[in-house]
């Protein structure tokens, strides 16, 4: 059985940058915009790994320390990502602590899932619903930026609530670790090139 | 005849010039190849320069106001960042200014640079850069995102304080309607293609 057809088996690379078709077998630099064009992105996915593998151990301590400190009337209460959740749920904004349940802890987790996922597959070369998988990739690119919204509402309260010894709201030491989170698993996510799923597929036709 | 490939599948595929209003997507891994707009430069030059302007008070006003007993705070864009660094949270604060202050205004600012030259068809050899610059910081600028966290802090703080909305907040979505509506225009297909003509004129 042959490998499915693409345009790197046709002899031509596509440019990563301006998208450029190139007829080369090698690496070069692209006419168009001087970027340089390779086969593939990490095709040896020793980033994509390196990467996830950073976020998968920050992902702990971004759960279990506290993210935030809430001073009220000199009584001090920390929250953890998965107890500013369960604060909300007191509070009856159901939605809410849906929305920030999604954005904060299943979204970084099912991306690190769905990376490894994607790089077993690459890596002992599965014979897979490729169209498939690759709709899983665009789903990981897609909803990575949407984690932020832990950080940004830490930023937003710790701005507001700064009344001396009355009423203040701090950042916890989860924070800076839930942020380089959001940060690696989206590095990953662009680091990891799709069409790696595609160069080993047999052709079943 | 030419041809192009998908930037997904590696799909080899005759190049084709899409209608204005139709999409283009890949036949093997349905990736959106193509979606050209009518007047696309024209319309991204007009809101580059609507969003450039609503930047300043978006940054600049008061979005929200609290009174927390008797005692009132305002807060900007910028609030959020100062208190973080006071708090040495200096990584974090970092990140916020970036993904909320400044790639918003740089993207935008190059996608104004990108659309003036094109719409008047002057050349410039930093276009190339501008426009890898864009496509590589777009998914950086997280405005849409930072709305979604004002709505979670204005729960989480209903209970504690009264809030007032101010105007920087509504020159805030204002700057988050113009965005959408460019990320929606803005054609990188068109815009390579064009400046790649211009390049070789």
């Amino acid at each position: 059985m042959k490998r499915l057809s693409t345009a790197l088996t046709h002899g031509f690379i596509r440019c990563h940058e301006c998208g450029q078709l190139i007829k080369t077998k090698e690496e070069c630099i692209c006419p168009v915009c001087k970027g340089h064009v390779s086969k593939r992105r990490n095709k040896n996915l020793h980033l994509t790994a390196a990467l996830v593998i950073s976020s998968l151990s920050l992902y702990i301590p971004a759960n279990i320390f506290p993210i935030m400190a809430v001073t009220e009337l000199g009584s001090t209460e920390q929250h953890t990502i998965a107890g500013g959740i369960i604060a909300l749920i007191r509070q009856d904004m159901i939605p809410i602590a849906m929305l920030v349940l999604v954005a904060s802890i299943l979204v970084p987790l099912l991306k690190l899932m769905g990376l490894t996922l994607l790089m077993l597959c690459v890596h002992y070369r599965w014979q897979v619903n490729a169209k498939l998988f690759t709709r899983l990739y665009r789903i990981i690119a897609f909803v990575g930026r949407w984690s932020m919204l832990d950080i940004f509402m830490i930023s937003i309260l710790t701005g507001l609530v700064d009344i001396g010894g009355v009423a203040k709201v701090i950042a916890g030491p989860a924070a800076t670790a839930f942020a380089a989170v959001v940060v690696l698993t989206m590095f990953a996510a662009k680091s990891f090139d799709p069409r790696l799923i595609w160069d080993h597929q047999l052709n079943h036709d | 005849m030419s041809f192009e490939a998908c930037p997904e599948c590696d799909l080899l595929l005759n190049q084709t010039q899409a209608a204005p209003g139709d999409k283009a997507h890949c036949p093997r891994c349905g990736y959106l190849l193509q979606r050209p707009h009518k007047h696309s430069i024209e319309r991204t030059f007009a809101l580059s320069i609507a969003g450039l302007i609503l930047i300043a008070p978006a940054n600049l006003l008061p979005m929200l106001r609290v009174k927390i007993l008797g005692n009132i705070q305002e807060g900007t864009l910028w609030t959020g960042v100062g208190t973080l660094l006071k708090e040495d949270m200096w990584a974090v604060a970092m990140l916020v200014l970036l993904s909320s202050v400044i790639l918003p205004f740089v993207n935008m600012l190059l996608a104004f640079l990108l659309s003036v030259h094109l719409f008047y068809q002057r050349s410039n050899s930093h276009m190339i850069p501008w426009m890898r610059w864009y496509q590589h910081l777009y998914e950086w600028a997280m405005i849409e995102v930072y709305a979604l966290g004002i709505i979670v802090a204005c729960v989480k703080l209903s209970d504690m304080a009264d809030i007032k909305f101010g105007f920087g907040l509504y020159a805030f979505i204002g700057l988050l309607i113009v965005n959408a509506m460019l990320a929606n225009e803005f054609d990188s297909y068109t815009f390579w293609r064009r400046i790649t003509e211009l390049a070789e004129k």
